[in-house]
């Protein structure tokens, strides 16, 4: 077990009712490392995301925030959470609060900031995301692609120490992807630890420092972008490659 | 043409007389503040019943969920004037209300208006308790209409379920709904007029006690007019409201589905009553809408 892991995921398994999603998953995450997760849809990747902030509780296994227990039902999650960005594919802005709005509420109500301090996170984390001119709009004045620029500004604004990115552009169109990937690839560029599920298998090969395949409720295959693009040891593997290219 | 004009003339002579209108116009202006005092009063006093039943509704336990469920099935599927027929005069039979009165006889003083305490009181009881059950579906509806990934977004900020309530998920819910809790507000305004039958001496008994001595309808017109001077504006204030809900979450989180944004058609909805949340798909009336 490397010193240096961020998450570390011990035989995860994850059941909906009868239904079982996630069949014993082991990832580890070291710090600064992205980490792109593949595979087909109802293949557990969101599902495994999900659990590491405990939006969705483990049925078995365990998952270990650098030196938190996530999986104790003991552990205060909202002390986690504070560390753990999250970015949704239907990004969830706050629409009662304006862009700027959305950044400062969890500064204040979460991390106790002063209102002035909040704003001007909220301001400059705005403006990393290229949305200085965009601050005072209200989510249903901006485009997706600009809103989802918002939910990622509302996560940094926490000061995580990693992000957790399900399916970030899926819900965008086409020409508003390029904005979004754009952010991402400048935050892993910034050294952001960052677990990333998408079907974007250009932002995978080129930003991700490793890629999982899952399938099926397990990992099937990780490594290098290369590894696993150009030489995958994986029938299915290969399979899914095939399809999306 | 001269039977027409005649015609018309006969028309006006019998609701709109001037002149018994004139006459009828001080008498219904002295009773509008009783109608608007009874309206607002149950309204405002139906709001903590609302929510408390609407909470009750959706608890996790069947054991809170069935007795609200019971009463709102109850109140929602019977009418309001029997309502008021059983609470009217069904309350003064109760030795406990007797004993009440003999004990505070200043209950039977003039209060507010030259009406005594004791016809608020029953009128408040019956239409805030009537108005709770309509309000809880509002509220409940409201609350659970608000999309699922607000909560999970608000909370993997690390925010606490209260605070995620109160900073994310309360304020959505309270716009979504104001309209239609004006519109709740409109009907039950009108409603206070069913009071005639059992006395009291709001807008709809003056008129009546008018037209009966005077053999003229032309009463009944201005009442409908003071009617008119609230439920219009209103009206269009919950129309320019609903609009406005309508534009600022036109794009509020991406692509949802669009059950999160109408509450599906359950069993309580089709009990009358036009509950549905607004959106820019179906509108709530108040001016039009069935009700009761």
């Amino acid at each position: 077990m490397s010193e240096q892991a961020i998450v570390r995921i011990k035989g995860l398994q994850k059941a909906f009712g009868d239904l079982e999603v996630l069949k014993g998953v082991d990832l580890e995450v070291t710090k600064g490392e992205v980490v792109v997760i593949l595979g087909p849809s109802g293949s557990g990747k969101s599902t495994l995301l999900r659990c590491v902030n405990r939006l969705e509780e483990a049925t078995g296994g365990e998952i270990w925030f650098e030196d938190t227990l996530v999986t104790d039902k003991k552990t205060d999650i909202n002390k986690v959470r504070e560390r753990i960005g999250m970015v949704f594919q239907s990004f969830n802005l706050f629409p009662h609060l304006t862009a700027k709005g959305n950044v400062m509420l969890a500064q204040q109500k979460v991390l106790k900031r002063s209102r002035s301090d909040a704003e001007k996170a909220a301001i400059e984390q705005l403006d990393r995301v290229g949305l200085s001119d965009k601050i005072d709009y209200y989510p249903s004045q901006l485009s997706g692609g600009q809103q989802q620029r918002v939910a990622i500004a509302r996560a940094l604004a926490m000061d995580p120490h990693v992000m957790l990115f399900d399916e970030a552009t899926s819900a965008l169109d086409p020409e508003l992807v390029r904005g979004v990937l754009d952010v991402m690839k400048s935050l892993a560029k910034a050294g952001m630890t960052m677990m990333v599920v998408t079907h974007e298998m250009g932002f995978a090969r080129d930003v991700a420092d490793r890629v999982v395949f899952m399938d099926e409720g397990v990992v099937v295959e990780q490594g290098s972008p290369e590894a696993v693009f150009d030489n995958p040891q994986s029938e299915r593997t290969k399979d899914f490659l095939g399809h999306i290219s | 043409m001269d039977q027409l004009i005649e015609s018309l003339q006969t028309i006006q002579e019998i609701f709109f007389n001037t002149e018994k209108m004139a006459d009828a116009f001080p008498i219904i202006l002295a009773a509008f503040p009783v109608s608007v005092f009874i309206g607002v009063g149950s309204f405002f006093l139906a709001i903590p019943g609302g929510l408390l039943l609407a909470f009750m509704k959706m608890a996790k336990s069947r054991l809170i969920r069935w007795p609200a469920t019971f009463y709102v099935d109850v109140v929602r599927g019977t009418p309001l004037f029997l309502q008021i027929l059983v609470v009217y005069f069904g309350l003064t039979l109760l030795p406990f209300y007797q004993d009440l009165i003999k004990a505070v006889p200043a209950l039977k003083e003039p209060f507010l208006f030259g009406i005594d305490f004791t016809i608020y009181m029953r009128a408040f009881f019956v239409l805030s308790f009537n108005s709770a059950a309509y309000m809880a579906e509002i509220f409940r509806a409201g609350i659970q209409s608000i999309p699922k990934g607000q909560m999970e977004a608000a909370r993997s900020l690390g925010m606490t379920t209260p605070q995620a309530m109160g900073f994310v998920i309360i304020p959505q819910t309270v716009r979504r709904i104001l309209p239609t809790l004006m519109s709740e507000f409109i009907l039950l305004f009108k409603d206070t007029a069913l009071l005639a039958a059992v006395g009291v001496a709001e807008m709809t008994l003056r008129a009546r006690e008018l037209v009966a001595s005077t053999f003229n309808q032309s009463a009944y017109m201005v009442a409908a007019g003071f009617y008119l001077l609230l439920t219009i504006p209103l009206g269009r204030l919950v129309g320019r409201l609903e609009d406005k809900l309508a534009e600022s979450e036109g794009g509020g989180g991406g692509k949802r589905p669009p059950t999160l944004d109408a509450p599906a058609i359950d069993a309580e909805h089709v009990i009358a009553h036009s509950n549905g949340l607004p959106t820019t798909d179906s509108r709530s009336n108040p001016m039009t809408g069935g009700h009761r």
